[in-house]
């Protein structure tokens, strides 16, 4: 099968195991991005794809190609594998063609000079090619490692961390514009990366590592984001507000009504996690909504602070009775929010939107 | 294309069968969508899901005979996956007139096969293998 293959992979560092029993597969064309915390292991996994970590058990797989297990080591550049981290790592000495060239060692000038111009235009640097690379800002540079990991045809490509260094906006473009050149070039990526925002825009599947050196959860970004496997993932992906509920009846309940919660077991408390955008705030309690709303007539709330973010604003509030009285949550609204003209205002939740979780 | 190398066979037969008629599955699928052919594609992914069904429950009775000590998180793995199998199903009844709904449901079969069912039982390959070898 094309693409990497990383089978059953173990390692330790002394007596401390970094990798415990990782098993999955990057098909070609696609890209699948580890996200988690510092020490998580994710690194330590891309260096042994790329073998500049001696694997300790397991195999590691390129286009059928069995590169190490626990007999066999191909050093890494004989693997034709390109990366990009965060620092470019470019040539200072070089310009922008000599860089992309350097890696085509094995063609002839010529047609060396012609996949480099070719990647160069694919990143839209082909007109910079006379350049040397303190002449570039930090997202030109970029693209040209990325033409230059791209040049010599790689079957696996790997990205660590690899637009950290770029201010916010330059940060969208560029992986965006990267984002699109690994797809044309159809190459197998390994990302890592522990922004959870740039693993759901680039990834075709995430895989959620966390400290114990396992996987936590396997999806795409969407399943992981809206049906976190514990709440350590819930967490990773932003903001959650909490709060503790009672199950009757096959429903929740809390200070905002009940809500239908199926799964949860009947006379426990459970744990409810939802996103800010999972709420919503009106100045109507909900005792006359028909249901085609969210259930329950809400809960009656003091607003805290409303700050505007753009075009959304995030306003804290607490509620005032009932089993979650004197809790604080926050909800995203969309536009501004007007402290100075409101009266009382309840807080809904929206059932689709929350995750329940037995307490600890 | 999909195929069980070495590297990924469990060493227990009727898992690594069950693996090999789903590699099957994922290739009949995959070329259907290339081919077009999108009534068949259709319908091989009910019976896709349906072998993979049956594929979780033998291989839960296999675990439990031997007392594999990581059964309840497998069976909950294999729980969690209902929702992705939903989502195939749904892929399989758009294929015909979108483009997305294809590209979407070669992803995931592809995924499904190798990160979900073959990538994970690698977690028991050891267990089972000792546990058949005492056995005999």
């Amino acid at each position: 099968m094309q693409g990497l293959h990383m089978v059953a992979v173990h390692h330790a560092y002394g007596s401390t195991a970094v990798l415990n029993n990782i098993s999955f597969t990057v098909p070609a064309g696609e890209l699948v991005c580890l996200l988690g915390p510092s020490g998580c292991g994710k690194t330590t996994l891309l260096r042994i794809a790329a073998g500049m970590e001696r694997l300790q058990a397991g195999s590691v797989i390129i286009d059928e190609e069995v590169v190490a297990d626990a007999t066999i080591h191909v050093p890494p550049e004989e693997r034709r594998i390109g990366y990009m981290f965060q620092d470019y790592a470019l040539f200072p000495h070089l310009s922008v063609l000599d860089n992309v060239t350097f890696g085509l060692f094995r063609r002839d000038r010529v047609t060396a000079k012609e996949r480099a111009m070719e990647m160069l235009d694919q990143v839209g640097m082909a007109r910079h090619a006379a350049r040397f690379p303190h002449m570039l800002s930090g997202g030109q540079q970029q693209r040209v490692a990325l033409a230059r990991a791209l040049a010599p045809e790689p079957r696996l490509f790997l990205l660590d961390e690899p637009f950290s260094g770029l201010d916010t906006g330059m940060r969208s473009r560029v992986r965006a514009e990267t984002l699109a050149v690994l797809k044309r070039n159809n190459v197998a990526t390994l990302m890592v990366t522990h922004d959870p925002q740039e693993a759901m825009f680039m990834a075709d599947r995430i895989k959620v590592m966390g400290a114990n050196g396992r996987i936590l959860q396997t999806g795409a970004p969407a399943d992981i984001y809206h049906k976190p496997v514990d709440e350590y993932v819930a967490h990773l992906f932003g903001d959650m507000n909490m709060f503790e509920a009672r199950v009757e009846h096959g429903q929740l309940i809390s200070s905002f009504g009940a809500i239908a919660a199926d799964a949860a077991v009947e006379g426990t408390i459970v744990r409810v996690l939802i996103r800010p955008e999972g709420m919503t705030l009106s100045n109507t309690d909900g005792s006359n909504t028909d249901g085609g709303g969210p259930q329950g007539g809400g809960a009656l709330v003091d607003i805290l602070s409303a700050h505007l973010l753009g075009n959304s604003s995030l306003v804290r509030f607490r509620v005032r009775d009932g089993i979650n009285g004197g809790a604080e949550f926050h909800v995203r609204v969309p536009g501004s929010f007007d402290l100075t003209e409101i009266g009382p205002i309840w807080a809904r939740v929206d059932p689709d939107h929350i995750f329940l979780y037995p307490l600890a | 294309m999909a195929k069980i190398t070495p590297s990924f066979e469990i060493e227990v037969e009727t898992i690594d069968n069950d693996h090999r008629r789903l590699v099957d599955f994922t290739n009949q699928i995959t070329a259907a969508i290339d081919d077009q052919q999108y009534a068949e594609c259709a319908r091989l992914v009910p019976d896709f899901i349906a072998l993979s069904k049956r594929h979780f429950a033998r291989e839960e009775a296999l675990l439990d005979k031997f007392d594999y000590p990581g059964i309840d998180q497998h069976r909950q793995h294999h729980a969690g996956l209902d929702d992705k199998m939903e989502t195939m199903l749904t892929l399989a009844g758009r294929v015909e007139d979108n483009r997305l709904a294809r590209e979407t449901l070669r992803r995931e079969v592809f995924f499904f096969l190798m990160d979900d069912v073959i990538n994970e039982d690698m977690d028991f390959k050891k267990f089972l293998v000792d546990a058949r070898s005492k056995e005999k």
